[in-house]
C-alpha cells in the first residue's frame, strides 16, 4: 500500500511539472485526511498540486472521498489532519465565508424566496457592498451567464439549465480565486448536461479561474478538465491529463473505473528487455515491461482499452500472443461506433468497432469472430 | 476576472448563453405543453365525466362544511337580530341585542383582553415553538430520529385536552405539586396563589395547551428547506445570524402565519381553560358567551358571538399580511 501511495503522488507530481511553478502558487494539499467517527476513513493522506487557471476534475464512483475533498478546500468540513494551502498562506480553520474559494452545490442550493437577482447580490450584500455597487456587479454576472432577462424571475420559475446559470452567476460575482463545484450537472437532462459541460469548460478557459470539479461520470471528467485526480476509497489512485488516464491507467482500480478496459490478470511468464510476457487464464499477451522490478512467476494484470482491439469477423484459428477468439453475446450499436460484448471462455470481454462495421456484425450474435491487440496498446497496470 | 476586456470576452466566448441551450430546452418545454394539450382535446364526453368525478371526490367536505360550520354561523347571526323570550327567542327582528353590546363596557373591555393575551400567547408560542420546530428540522439530521422526536412532541395529544386542562390543579394548586416542592426547597414559604385561578395561570396553560399548533407548522416549512442552501449562505458570507434572517426566516413564514393563526384564533374563543385554570376568577368572550348561553340568552350570546368572529377574522386578515400563503407555501 505505502508504495502505491508514493507512486501515485510521484506521477501527481510529475504531471504538475511542466513549467514548475513556485511551490508557493497554487493551491496544495498536503496528507489531507478526514475520518469520520473512528471507522470510516473519508479521504486519506491526499497530496495534490493545483495551479491557478487549471481545471481539475476529482473523480470517482460514490463514497470515494472526492466531495469530502472539496468541502475540505471550502470550508464545509474540516479535516483530521493534513493542510491546505492556497498561495502559500493556510486555510484551515477559515470559516467558509472567509476564504477566496466559493462552491456550486450538487441541487444548485438556490434560495427559491429571492428573485435571480436578490440570489446573485446575495454575496456582495453578506459581505456588506452598497446596493448600487452589488446591483451592477450582479447585473455583470447575469450577463456573463447570459440571464438579464430572468432577473426578476424567481427560480422556480427556471429550467434545470437556467437554474444551474444562476448558480454559477451568484458564485462568479464573489470573484473567487478557486471556484468549486459539486457534481454541478448532476441534476440537468442529459442533452443539457453535454452542452453545459463545454460552457463550463469554455467559461473557465475565458476567466482563467481555477475550477475543482467533482464528477463520478467519467466521460464529463475528460471532456471538461487539465487534470483529472481518480480517486477510491479515499486515496488518490492516479492524476493525469484526460488522455493519459483514458490510454494508460495505473492501476486495476483506475483501469475498471473508467470503463471500456479490457483487464487480464495472470502470471508473468518471461522478461526479455523491454517486453513482459504473461499468461492469463484466456490468452498468452506480451506488453512493453513497466521500468519498476516484476519478477518472472509474480502475478500482475494488464488493460487494453476496447478501441483498441480489433476484431476480424472470420475466427481464422488465433494461436499467436495477444489474440484469441470469442463468441459474440451482444452487438450494440451507438452510432458512432459499435460495442462488441464477446466473451471467451467465461470472461466476459469489450471491443469498439467503427460505426460503418455494425451491418458486419448485426444479427450475427453467437457467432465466434477473432480479437486481437497490438503489444504497445497493452498497459500493464498496478494490482 | 474583473477588467472590462475580460467580461465583454466572456460574454462572446465562455458566455453560456448558446442559443443551443435555449432551443434545447425551448424543445422540451414544447413537447411538455404537446403532451398536456392531449389531455385537454379529451372529448367532450370525457372532461365532462371528468367533471363528474371532481365534483363527486369535493362533495363530502362541502356538504360537511355547509352542515358543521355555514349552517351554525348563519343560525347564529340570525338569531342574533331576533327577539329574546322566556324561554328562547323568537323571530322578531331587533337591533336591542346590539344596542345593548355596544353599552356594554364590560363586554369590549372582555373582547379587548382576549384579543391581548391571545397575542401574548402567539408571541410566547412563536419565541418559544421556534427553536424546537428548528431543532427538530434542521439539527437534526437523521429523518428517523426527527420522525421520532416530532412523535414525542406530539405526546400531549395523546391525552383529552380536559384531563390535561384539569391537570393543572393538583399541579398548580396551593396544595399542589409545584407550590409544594418549592415550599420544601425553602425557596418560598407562602404558597403562590398565580400559579391557579389567575390570568397568568390561564395564559401559561393555554400557552402549554397550543404551542404544538404552532410547531407543527414551522416543522413542516422548515423541514421543506433545502439544507445546501444554508451551506451556500456560508459560503457566500452570511455568518449564522444573517442566515437565520435572510434565508431562513423567510422561507419559514407561511409557517409563522398559519401557526399564529392557529393558535389566535383557538385561544381567542377559549372558554374551557379559562373556566378550569381560571375557577371563575378568570373571564375571557368565551366564557361571557356561555354564561349567557347558561341564562338562556340566546339572542344576547349569539351577538356577543358574532362580534368575536368578527374580531378573529380581522386579526386572521392582519396576520396574512405578513405572507403570501398562495406563493410562497
Amino acid at each position: 500500500m505505502a508504495r502505491e501511495q508514493t507512486l501515485t503522488h510521484d506521477e501527481g507530481a510529475a504531471t504538475a511539472a511542466p513549467s514548475k511553478p513556485p511551490a508557493s502558487s497554487g493551491l496544495v494539499l498536503r496528507g489531507l485526511t478526514k475520518r469520520f467517527g473512528e471507522d470510516v476513513l473519508a479521504v486519506d493522506d491526499v497530496d495534490l498540486h493545483i495551479e491557478h487557471g487549471e481545471y481539475v476534475v476529482l473523480l470517482g464512483p460514490s463514497g470515494c472521498g472526492k466531495t469530502t475533498t472539496l468541502r475540505m478546500i471550502g470550508g464545509h468540513e474540516d479535516p483530521t489532519s493534513g493542510e491546505i494551502l492556497l498561495d502559500g498562506e493556510s486555510l484551515l480553520g477559515l470559516p467558509p465565508d472567509k476564504r477566496p474559494t466559493t462552491t456550486v452545490f450538487q441541487h444548485f442550493a438556490l434560495f427559491p424566496h429571492r428573485t435571480v437577482r436578490e440570489n446573485v447580490e446575495f454575496g456582495p450584500k453578506m459581505h456588506g457592498v452598497a446596493k448600487d455597487a452589488r446591483r451592477e456587479k450582479a447585473q455583470e454576472a447575469l450577463d456573463m451567464v447570459g440571464l438579464r432577462e430572468m432577473a426578476d424571475r424567481k427560480p422556480s420559475a427556471l429550467s434545470g439549465g437556467q437554474q444551474q446559470r444562476v448558480a454559477l452567476a451568484r458564485v462568479l460575482v464573489m470573484e473567487p480565486k478557486a471556484l468549486l463545484l459539486d457534481e454541478p450537472l448532476g441534476d440537468l437532462d442529459r442533452l443539457l448536461r453535454l452542452r453545459m459541460r463545454v460552457e463550463l469548460r469554455a467559461l473557465q478557459r475565458q476567466l482563467g479561474l481555477m475550477f475543482i470539479h467533482v464528477t463520478h461520470d467519467q466521460e464529463e471528467s475528460l471532456s471538461v478538465g487539465d487534470r483529472i485526480v481518480v480517486m477510491h476509497e479515499g486515496r488518490i489512485e492516479q492524476v493525469a491529463d484526460p488522455y493519459t488516464i483514458s490510454t494508460k491507467p495505473e492501476n486495476v482500480q483506475v483501469a475498471s473505473f473508467m470503463g471500456d478496459n479490457n483487464v487480464f490478470h495472470g502470471t508473468i511468464t518471461s522478461l526479455e528487455g523491454s517486453r513482459l510476457l504473461l499468461e492469463t487464464e484466456h490468452v498468452a499477451i506480451s506488453a512493453p515491461a513497466p521500468q519498476d522490478g516484476l519478477e518472472v512467476g509474480a502475478s500482475t494484470a494488464v488493460s487494453v482499452r476496447a478501441a483498441a482491439v480489433h476484431v476480424d469477423a472470420d475466427a481464422a484459428a488465433p494461436g499467436g500472443r495477444n489474440q484469441l477468439s470469442c463468441s459474440i453475446d451482444v452487438v450494440e450499436y451507438l452510432g458512432d461506433l459499435v460495442k462488441l460484448h464477446v466473451s471467451a471462455g467465461g470472461k466476459r470481454l469489450l471491443a469498439k468497432v467503427a460505426g460503418e462495421r455494425y451491418l458486419e456484425f448485426r444479427g450475427r450474435e453467437g457467432s465466434t469472430v477473432r480479437l486481437s491487440w497490438k503489444e504497445e496498446d497493452v498497459q500493464p497496470l498496478r494490482p | 476576472m474583473s477588467s472590462p476586456s475580460d467580461r465583454e470576452g466572456a460574454r462572446n466566448v465562455g458566455g453560456l448563453r448558446t442559443e443551443d441551450i435555449e432551443q434545447a430546452e425551448q424543445m422540451l418545454a414544447e413537447r411538455a405543453q404537446e403532451t398536456a394539450a392531449l389531455g385537454e382535446r379529451a372529448a367532450p364526453g370525457v372532461r365532462g365525466r371528468r367533471a363528474l368525478v371532481t365534483a363527486a371526490w369535493t362533495a363530502p367536505g362541502a356538504v360537511w362544511l355547509l352542515f358543521f360550520l355555514l349552517a351554525p354561523v348563519l343560525m347564529i347571526v340570525l338569531v342574533s337580530f331576533w327577539t329574546r323570550t322566556v324561554s328562547g327567542f323568537e323571530s322578531v327582528w331587533t337591533l336591542e341585542n346590539y344596542e345593548f353590546l355596544f353599552q356594554s363596557n364590560v363586554y369590549w373591555n372582555q373582547l379587548w383582553d382576549s384579543f391581548w393575551h391571545s397575542l401574548v400567547i402567539v408571541a410566547a408560542a412563536l419565541v418559544l415553538g421556534f427553536p424546537v420546530a428548528y431543532f427538530l428540522a434542521i439539527s437534526v439530521t437523521s429523518l428517523r430520529m426527527q420522525i421520532a422526536l416530532f412523535i414525542v412532541a406530539l405526546a400531549p395529544f395523546w391525552t383529552s385536552y380536559l384531563i390535561r386542562a384539569v391537570a393543572w390543579i393538583p399541579m398548580m394548586g396551593r396544595q399542589g405539586a409545584l407550590n409544594t416542592a418549592l415550599e420544601d426547597l425553602g425557596l418560598i414559604s407562602e404558597p403562590l396563589d398565580i400559579l391557579l385561578f389567575s390570568d397568568f395561570a390561564v395564559t401559561v396553560a393555554m400557552l402549554q395547551l397550543y404551542i404544538l399548533f404552532m410547531v407543527a407548522p414551522l416543522f413542516f416549512m422548515l423541514a421543506q428547506i433545502d439544507r445546501s442552501s444554508l451551506e451556500a449562505a456560508r459560503d457566500l458570507g452570511a455568518n449564522s445570524f444573517k442566515t437565520f434572517r435572510e434565508v431562513i426566516l423567510p422561507q419559514a413564514m407561511p409557517g409563522v402565519v398559519i401557526g399564529s393563526i392557529f393558535v389566535f384564533i383557538l385561544t381567542m374563543g377559549e372558554f374551557a381553560t379559562v373556566r378550569i385554570i381560571g375557577g371563575g376568577q378568570v373571564a375571557s368572550v368565551g366564557t361571557i358567551v356561555q354564561t349567557q348561553v347558561a341564562s338562556v340568552q340566546f339572542p344576547q350570546a349569539a351577538a356577543s358571538a358574532v362580534f368575536l368572529v368578527v374580531a378573529m377574522f380581522l386579526g386572521v386578515l392582519v396576520l396574512l399580511r405578513f405572507s403570501n400563503l398562495r406563493e410562497e407555501l
